[in-house]
C-alpha cells in the first residue's frame, strides 16, 4: 500500500462512482438534504430570534411599560342595575399622573418616568386622510424609546410650556401623508370626534421598532400604530382634557383615562426584575381593580433566550436524525456496492491489493460521496439563506457552528457507515471474493 | 542443464471443513516446477486442480505441507506478505477474464502495478507495449464491455505479464472461448513460453495439454500421472 498516491486512490474512487451515476447521485442526495436542512433550519431560527430580540431591545431592556387597560368589571355584559350601566357608559379608569410620580418616588433605581396620552385621530393634509394616533408626551420621548429624529427637531421644553401648536410626525405618517414632499413647516389637521386642530410639522421621527408585535391585551389603550403625531403632553391636556369619547364600536361611550401609558426607566438592567414587586405595590395603592398591564421587555428577552436554547436543541435533534438517515442510506448503498463488487475485490486482491488497500478504496469512495454531498448541502443552505435574507428580506443568519456541525457530522457519518462495508469487503479471503458470482 | 526449481511442494494437503463433514480436496502432493517450464494440470472434475492452482497462486493456503516459491516459504506468510507475492511474482489468467469494468484496456493492464505503488503515468508505455503484444493496439481506451471474450482474455494475459512475474498461472484460460480464439490465446502463451516464462495451466482440453512440456494428472486429490514429454518419462504414482 505504501507509495500509492492518494490522488490515484481518489481517481479510482471517482471512476467507480461514475460507473453508477444514478446510484451515486441518489446517495449524495440524502447527504445534501441532511446538511442543507440543518443549515437552513438553524439559519431561519436564528434569524427569527434575532429579529425578536432586536425588537425587545428596542423597547429598552432597562424599561418597563405600564399601560392602562379597561378593568374586567367595565367589560362585563350589562346587568341591569344603574351603577353598572353607568360604569360602562362613563368608564373612568387607568393610570394617573400621581401614579407616575409615586413610582418615581417610591421605587428604587428608577431614573425617569415618561407619561403618555394617546388618542385615535385622523390626520389630514390636502386630499389625504390617514388614521393616526395622537401622542401627548415629554421632550425626552426620543431618547427614552430610542427613536431617531430623521428631519427637523423634536418637541422642546419651550413648546411644552408655551402650548404653540407644533407637532412631530412619525416617518411612516410623513411618507403616507406627504408622499415624497418635505413635510417640515407644513400644516396638518388632526381631527377627532370632538374637535379638529391645526398643527405645524416641525420634525419627523422614526420609531426604532414597533411595539405592536409584542403580546398585547385586546383592550389595552396604548395600542401603538405606526402613524403617529406627537405633541406636548400639556397641549394634549389643554386641547382634549382627560375624557376620551370612544365611538369606534358604533355606540356612544365615554371613557376617562388620564394617562394611557407610563414608561419607567431603571438605572440598570439588573435593577428591573427585583423592583417589579415594589412597582406593583406603588400602582396597587389606591386601586380596588387592576386597570393596567405591565410589560417587561427584559423578562420577555430572557424568556425568548430560553426559548431559543430549546429551539436550537430541537433543531440539533432534527439535524442528527436527518444526517443519521442520510448515513444509513450511505451504508445501505455501500453494502450493496460491496456485495455487487465482491468479485472485483477478489480480482484486485489477486492482483496484489492488501486488505488495507481495499478498505481505503471503499472508504475514499464514501468520503467522496459525503464531502461532495455535504459540500453541495452547505452551498445550498448558504445560498438559500442568502436569497431569503437579501432577496426576500427575511432575517436569516447562517451560523458557523451549524455549518461545522452539519459538515462534520456528514463526514463522520460517511466514515462510520462507510467503514463497516469497507472492512467487511477487505476481510474476505481473496479466493472467496473471487468465487463470488 | 539442470534447471532451477521455482516451485517446490511437499505433502501439500487441503481440507475444506464444512462443519458436518470435511472434504479432502488435496491429499498430499509432491512435485517441483522448474523455471521456464510449461506445465499442464489435468484431471476429472473435482479432482482438485483449481484448489491446487489457487494455492500455487497464494489466493488460498494449504491446510498442511510445505510450499516454497522461489526461496520463500509461502505457507507461513501473513496476508500482507501474500498480497505482495501475488502482486509482484505471480501472473493470473482466469477462465472468466476478471477484468475491472470501470477501467479501460491500458488501466486494466496497469492494475497489478498500481498495488505495487507504481503510477500509471510512469508505466503507460510499458502497458501499451503489452497491449500491442497481445494485438490490442487499437483498443487501448475500450472498456471490457466493449470487447469480445477473446479480446478480454488477451487483456488478462497482458495484465498477467505487467509485473514481470516469476510464473503465469491460468485456470482453464480458454474454457469460455471458441476453438479459433482458443488457438490465438494458446499461440500467445506458446510465444511467452518461448521467451522463457514459466507457465502452469489447468485444462480439460487435450489440445492445450499437447502444447505443454509436462502434464500432471490429478485424481481424487492425488497426483495420478506426471508425464514429461521429450524425455517421454511417465512417473506412475
Ligand atoms: N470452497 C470450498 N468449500 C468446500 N469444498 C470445496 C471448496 N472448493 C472446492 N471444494 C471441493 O474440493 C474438491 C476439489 O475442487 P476443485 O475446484 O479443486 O476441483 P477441479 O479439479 O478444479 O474441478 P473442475 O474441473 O470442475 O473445475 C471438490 O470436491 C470440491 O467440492
Ligand atoms: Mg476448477
Amino acid at each position: 500500500m505504501q507509495g500509492i498516491s492518494f490522488i490515484r486512490i481518489i481517481g479510482v474512487g471517482i471512476k467507480s462512482l461514475r460507473l453508477h451515476k444514478l446510484r451515486t447521485a441518489l446517495t449524495m442526495l440524502g447527504m445534501v438534504i441532511g446538511v442543507w436542512a440543518v443549515i437552513t433550519l438553524v439559519a431561519i431560527g436564528e434569524g427569527a430570534s434575532h429579529d425578536a430580540q432586536e425588537e425587545i431591545k428596542s423597547l429598552g431592556a432597562r424599561n418597563v411599560i405600564i399601560r392602562s387597560i379597561k378593568p374586567p368589571s367595565m367589560r362585563e355584559q350589562m346587568q341591569g342595575d344603574w351603577e353598572s350601566f353607568f360604569r360602562r357608559w362613563m368608564a373612568i379608569y387607568g393610570l394617573k399622573r400621581t401614579d407616575a410620580s409615586r413610582i418615581k418616588d417610591t421605587v428604587p433605581g428608577v431614573t425617569r418616568v415618561l407619561p403618555l396620552m394617546t388618542k385615535r385621530m385622523t390626520a389630514i393634509h390636502g386630499p389625504r386622510e390617514i388614521g393616526c394616533q395622537l401622542i401627548g408626551t415629554y421632550p425626552y420621548y426620543p431618547e427614552f424609546t430610542q427613536a431617531q429624529l430623521v428631519a427637523g427637531q423634536f418637541l422642546n421644553e419651550a413648546e411644552e410650556n408655551s402650548k404653540v401648536s407644533s407637532c412631530v410626525i412619525s416617518l411612516e405618517l410623513a411618507q403616507r401623508l406627504f408622499a415624497g414632499h418635505n413635510p417640515l413647516m407644513e400644516r396638518i389637521v388632526v381631527s377627532g370626534y370632538e374637535s379638529s386642530q391645526v398643527f405645524q410639522v416641525k420634525g419627523v421621527l422614526q420609531e426604532r421598532a414597533s411595539i405592536e408585535k409584542l403580546a398585547q391585551l385586546p383592550d389595552s389603550v396604548g395600542q401603538t400604530i405606526a402613524a403617529n403625531v406627537y405633541i406636548p403632553l400639556s397641549s394634549f391636556k389643554a386641547l382634549y382634557g382627560e375624557k376620551n369619547v370612544d365611538r369606534s364600536v358604533g355606540h356612544l361611550k365615554l371613557e376617562a383615562v388620564e394617562l394611557s401609558e407610563i414608561r419607567v426607566e431603571f438605572d440598570s438592567v439588573d435593577r428591573v426584575m427585583p423592583s417589579l414587586p415594589l412597582l406593583s405595590e406603588a400602582l396597587n395603592a389606591g386601586r380596588d381593580e387592576r386597570d393596567f398591564e405591565i410589560i417587561v421587555p427584559i423578562r420577555e428577552l430572557k424568556a425568548l433566550q430560553k426559548q431559543k436554547a430549546r429551539d436550537t436543541r430541537l433543531l440539533m435533534y432534527i439535524a442528527c436524525i436527518s444526517l443519521l438517515v442520510g448515513g444509513i442510506g450511505i451504508m445501505n448503498i455501500m453494502l450493496a456496492t460491496v456485495t455487487e463488487r465482491t468479485q472485483e475485490i477478489g480480482v484486485r486482491r489477486a492482483m496484489g491489493a492488501t486488505r488495507g488497500d481495499i478498505t481505503i478504496q471503499f472508504l475514499v469512495e464514501t468520503l467522496i460521496l459525503c464531502l461532495l454531498g455535504g459540500g453541495i448541502g452547505v452551498v445550498g443552505g448558504w445560498g438559500f439563506a442568502w436569497v431569503r435574507h437579501h432577496l426576500l428580506h427575511t432575517t436569516t443568519i447562517v451560523t458557523e457552528w451549524s455549518v461545522l456541525v452539519a459538515f462534520g457530522l456528514s463526514v463522520m457519518v460517511g466514515l462510520v457507515f462507510g467503514l463497516y462495508p469497507a472492512r467487511r469487503a477487505a476481510l474476505l479471503d481473496p479466493i472467496d471474493a473471487l468465487r463470488h458470482a | 542443464m539442470a534447471k532451477h526449481s521455482i516451485i517446490q511442494i511437499k505433502d501439500l494437503k487441503k481440507v475444506y471443513d464444512l462443519g458436518a463433514f470435511k472434504v479432502q480436496a488435496l491429499k498430499g502432493l509432491n512435485f517441483d516446477i522448474e523455471e521456464g517450464s510449461y506445465t499442464a494440470i489435468m484431471g476429472p472434475s473435482g479432482s482438485g486442480k483449481s484448489t491446487l492452482l489457487n494455492i500455487l497462486g497464494c489466493l488460498d493456503r494449504p491446510s498442511s505441507g510445505a510450499y516454497i516459491l522461489g526461496d520463500d516459504d509461502v505457507a507461513h506468510m501473513d496476508d500482507k506478505e501474500l498480497s505482495g507475492v501475488r502482486g509482484s511474482r505471480i501472473g493470473f489468467i482466469f477462465q472468466s477474464y476478471n477484468l475491472i469494468q470501470q477501467l479501460n484496456v491500458v488501466e486494466n493492464i496497469h492494475v497489478p502495478l498500481f498495488y505495487q505503488g507504481k503510477d500509471i503515468s510512469d508505466h503507460y508505455d510499458h502497458c501499451v507495449k503489452l497491449a500491442e503484444k497481445v494485438g490490442l493496439a487499437d483498443r487501448l481506451d475500450h472498456r471490457p464491455m466493449q470487447l469480445s471474450g477473446g479480446q478480454q482474455q488477451r487483456v488478462a494475459v497482458a495484465r498477467s505479464l505487467v509485473n514481470e512475474p516469476l510464473m503465469l498461472l491460468a485456470d482453464e484460460p480458454t474454457g469460455n472461448l471458441d476453438s479459433s480464439t482458443e488457438q490465438e490465446i494458446l499461440d500467445i502463451l506458446d510465444e511467452l513460453h518461448g521467451e522463457g516464462r514459466t507457465l502452469v495451466i489447468v485444462t480439460h482440453d487435450d489440445a492445450v495439454a499437447e502444447r505443454a512440456e509436462r502434464v500432471i494428472h490429478l485424481k481424487d486429490g492425488l497426483v495420478d500421472q506426471d508425464i514429461r514429454k521429450g524425455a517421454a518419462k511417465a512417473v506412475a504414482k
